[in-house]
């Protein structure tokens, strides 16, 4: 596969991300922000700290995602650029950041989706072009620059003693 | 594709077990959600139908090894066998590090594993990835059942490109051969992540 569609985040992109999705949640009235990957991974979190699978929330959300992009493409549309899921408590919006990467958010009845759909959108754009420079970055810096050595590809999965 | 997290200290990876339907891609996700310690798994999430015949995909995120400080992170997919399900294999397929051809080794299912080969290549194809480049492992399941292929045809049968590739024979359910698939591919896919060095890992079994 292409070295191009691999992605390393450094430190001090890490960090603008961050301060963008701060940004977004403080503006919107967010609670919780994952920049996304459209593989399925979770590439940044911001907001509160309680416990979520946010793992299992990513995968699940490209997932969802990708699979209304294909529906749209059976419309004739490039893709749905937005994803609305409501819930009694808290609701879910889901908005496309760039080719790879989407941003998803998680509300409560303290804001509306149309204020976390506007700043989502400020937000993505601003997301995207970190991205967009963090990929044309070396990916492999530091102690990753070099080739693993035999010794360092054991087996690694054992199974828990029955 | 690899993600690589300085700020965290992680390198993430996607592998998907693909496989005609019925085949064991399932059942080899659920054996390893078991296996496994706690620490070494997340939560298993199965998008599947009423009678269990998966949907969407199945997912389990795992992680046990730390290379040079970095914890690497292995994001376990299944795809749904059944050939309607097209659309959405495509779609598990994206971003995909390594790939565990799950075959079912009975004789009346060598056609569909054939058949799921080929489409597992077109769709790798339509995403730019090529399978002569992918770190990729096959696994004859169902080893346990008396009507089953011999080895050797279904290795002529499936693994016959230009590179061929690490095996193993499975009974998924009772997880033989469950793990030592998993740690090849996953070390096939840590080695591709990085770039090899000489010797560092020897794929023919």
């Amino acid at each position: 596969m292409s070295q191009n569609d691999n992605l390393a985040i450094h430190e001090e992109d890490a960090e603008r991300i961050n301060g963008v999705l701060l940004h977004f949640l403080g503006e919107s009235g967010a609670m919780e922000a994952l920049l996304i990957d459209r593989s399925g991974q979770l590439l940044a979190r911001g907001g509160a700290s309680r416990s979520l699978d946010t793992v299992s929330l990513s995968a699940l959300a490209a997932g969802a995602f990708s699979s209304t992009a294909a529906m749209a493409r059976l419309l004739g549309e490039t893709e749905f650029t937005m994803l609305f899921h409501q819930g009694v408590k808290e609701s879910i919006h889901v908005a496309a950041v760039d080719e790879h990467a989407i941003l998803l958010a998680i509300f409560d009845s303290r804001t509306t989706v149309g204020m976390v759909r506007l700043f989502a959108k400020e937000a993505g754009t601003a997301v995207g072009a970190i991205l967009a420079e963090t990929r044309t970055r070396p990916q492999r810096t530091g102690v990753l620059s070099t080739p693993l050595h035999k010794d360092e590809v054991q087996s690694s999965f054992r199974e828990r003693p029955v | 594709m690899s993600i690589i997290n300085y700020a965290h200290k992680e390198i993430s990876f996607k592998i998907v077990y693909y496989g005609t339907g019925v085949a064991g891609k399932t059942a080899n996700l659920q054996y390893i959600y078991r296996g496994l310690p706690d620490v070494n798994r997340g939560n298993m999430v199965s998008l599947a139908t009423g009678d269990d015949r998966t949907l969407f995909f199945d997912f389990l995120p795992v992680s046990a090894v730390t290379v040079r400080n970095f914890v690497a992170k292995f994001q376990l997919y299944t795809v749904p066998g059944q050939v309607y399900y097209n659309m959405t294999r495509k779609l598990v397929l994206r971003g995909v590090d390594g790939v565990v051809f799950v075959a079912d080794s009975q004789w009346d299912r060598l056609r569909e594993n054939v058949e799921s080969f080929r489409n597992l290549e077109e769709n790798m194809k339509e995403y730019g990835y090529n399978l002569d480049e992918i770190p990729y492992v096959i696994q004859y399941n169902k080893r346990d059942l008396p009507n089953v292929a011999p080895v050797e045809y279904l290795e002529y049968m499936l693994n016959r490109k230009s590179r061929r590739v690490p095996y193993f024979e499975s009974v998924a359910v009772e997880g033989k051969g469950v793990f030592d698939t998993l740690n090849t591919v996953s070390r096939m896919v840590l080695v591709a992540g990085f770039g090899q060095e000489q010797g560092a890992l020897n794929e023919s079994k």
